[in-house]
């Protein structure tokens, strides 16, 4: 398949087997984090970028050979013209996004505006302001490339096939049948590749702080959110969301402050995984805060183990002066019910 | 709990006190709820208590001792607590939890929880919940 479209594209050209093996070299580097229907409109992607550079380095090669013999003459006026190139795409861009996106994205990125204080202010929660954060970035992404390149995405279904890809979120990815779409759009298939660089940073795992009582709740609305991603029941929903709450409480308790990082699983199942990390005192025997009769706050010892038997899987480690991470695990149950 | 909607409603039906939670409620906002409740038993002199759950969306360790207060305290002060609406995802979590204390009643909705009241009040049934698949408390 791959060498099909290497051949269709570069003819009888002798590097063209080069081509193959670079191609294949770089699919099967990305394998682990590509699922198995993107693969083969990875691969053909990645081929014709490969072909595309090709050509673009054998240009640039071109044109710079005049300039091989004045090589102390820095090659500023060239740089800048890109720089500004790139400047005004993001401009472009970020005109596309609706005032409320822009504000908030600008808040965070550049004022440096936490979450949580921009949930105050939409009158939301942190983990819904850091879900919409990461949509608002991966459509920034789709719409800076296309200003960048000019490109006027030729079908309606261009701009939701490279957001979802921008935003690594598999699930939408299939909804929109984004790998049939970039076979079929040479202009998807194109901007697609630096989109599926970037998609990788999914937004499938979130991070929240907790730093308070209020943090409890918006970890754990952001955990069942996530996790509703999966066929989750809603018994499990609960299940999770509940746990959440147990840990993110312990760190609040023992710690003052941590974080819980929430994380949608592939591999080896689907499922869901909840990290939470103080740097706090931790905890001086881990054993006896498992027991149940261990009495750790107003009389009651119910947080860590209970949160244990609420998860399939469950992971402490402590260490004095050092803090606690707890990690735990839930697994999409194979079949329902 | 100022500004925006408010978290709990607490409402004089007769002798009875409804207090009905209306959102997730965080642990600090759940100690309020518990003093203002309280407080508010003592000063009605209340027979009985009805705490509508149905909006929680978890009753963890934390919330669960809360309301397991909550009911000792009216207890108490002579009245009588029912907690309803646990949804059964929730009360399957409770159980989960190791949350077990027969302790307080729960019916399925308000009308349910009212009626375990009057029936309680006249001596008719003393303490045992209708629905057999609500958890124990
Ligand atoms: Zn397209």
């Amino acid at each position: 398949m791959v060498r099909r479209i290497v051949h269709a594209r570069v003819g009888a050209h002798p590097s063209a087997d080069d081509l193959v093996q670079e191609t294949l070299t770089r699919v099967l580097a990305a394998s682990a984090t590509i699922e198995p229907g993107m693969l083969e409109p990875y691969a053909i992607v990645t081929a014709r970028n490969v072909v595309a550079s090709m050509w673009r380095d054998a240009d640039r090669k071109r044109r710079n050979q005049h300039r091989v013999l004045d090589l102390s003459t820095p090659d500023a006026p060239e740089t800048q013209i890109v720089q500004g190139e790139e400047q005004s795409a993001m401009a472009t861009a970020l005109a596309r996004l609706s005032e409320r996106e822009r504000r908030t994205l600008l808040d965070h990125e550049v004022a440096g505006t936490d979450t949580r204080t921009l949930a105050e202010r939409e009158g939301s929660s942190a983990g819904a302001v850091a879900a919409q954060l990461n949509r608002t970035r991966a459509r920034l992404r789709v719409e800076y490339l296309l200003a960048l390149e000019q490109v006027q995405p030729p079908t309606e279904r261009c701009r939701p096939v490279l957001i979802a890809l921008s935003s690594g979120d598999q699930r939408r990815q299939r909804e929109v049948h984004a790998a049939q779409h970039l076979l079929e759009c040479d202009p998807c298939a194109r901007l697609s590749r630096p989109l599926l660089e970037r998609g990788q940073q999914r937004d499938d795992t979130l991070r929240i702080p907790v730093t308070g009582d209020p943090d409890i709740v918006a970890a754990r609305v952001a955990a069942r959110e996530l996790a509703a991603r999966l066929r989750f029941g809603t018994s499990d929903l609960t299940l999770i969301a509940t746990a959440v709450s147990e840990v993110c409480r312990n760190i609040v308790r023992f710690a003052g402050s941590g974080e819980v990082v929430v994380e949608l699983l592939e591999t080896p199942r689907r499922g869901i995984r909840v990290v939470a990390r103080d740097g706090g005192p931790g905890i001086p025997d881990v054993e006896r805060a498992l027991d149940d009769g261990f009495s750790t706050y107003g009389g009651l010892g119910l947080g860590l183990p209970g949160a244990r038997r609420l998860m399939d899987e469950f992971a402490i480690v402590s260490e004095a002066g050092h803090g606690t991470t707890v990690t735990m695990t839930k697994w999409e149950r194979t079949n329902d019910g | 709990m100022n500004g925006g909607p408010a978290l709990v409603s607490i409402l004089r039906q007769g002798s009875n006190l409804i207090a009905s939670v209306h959102t997730a409620l965080d642990d600090s906002q759940l100690v309020r709820f518990e003093h203002d409740l309280v407080e508010q038993i003592g000063e009605h002199r209340s027979q009985g208590v009805i705490i509508d759950v149905a909006a929680l969306d978890v009753i963890d360790s934390f919330a669960a001792l809360t309301l397991r207060r909550i009911a000792e305290m009216a207890r108490l002060s002579g009245a009588r607590t029912v907690i309803v609406g646990i949804p059964p995802d929730v009360a399957f979590t409770m159980a989960r939890l190791g949350m077990g204390t027969a302790e307080v009643p729960t019916a399925l909705d308000l009308e349910e929880g009212l009626r375990l009241l009057a029936e309680h009040a006249t001596g008719s049934h003393p303490t045992h919940s209708p629905s057999g698949a609500e958890p124990d408390w």
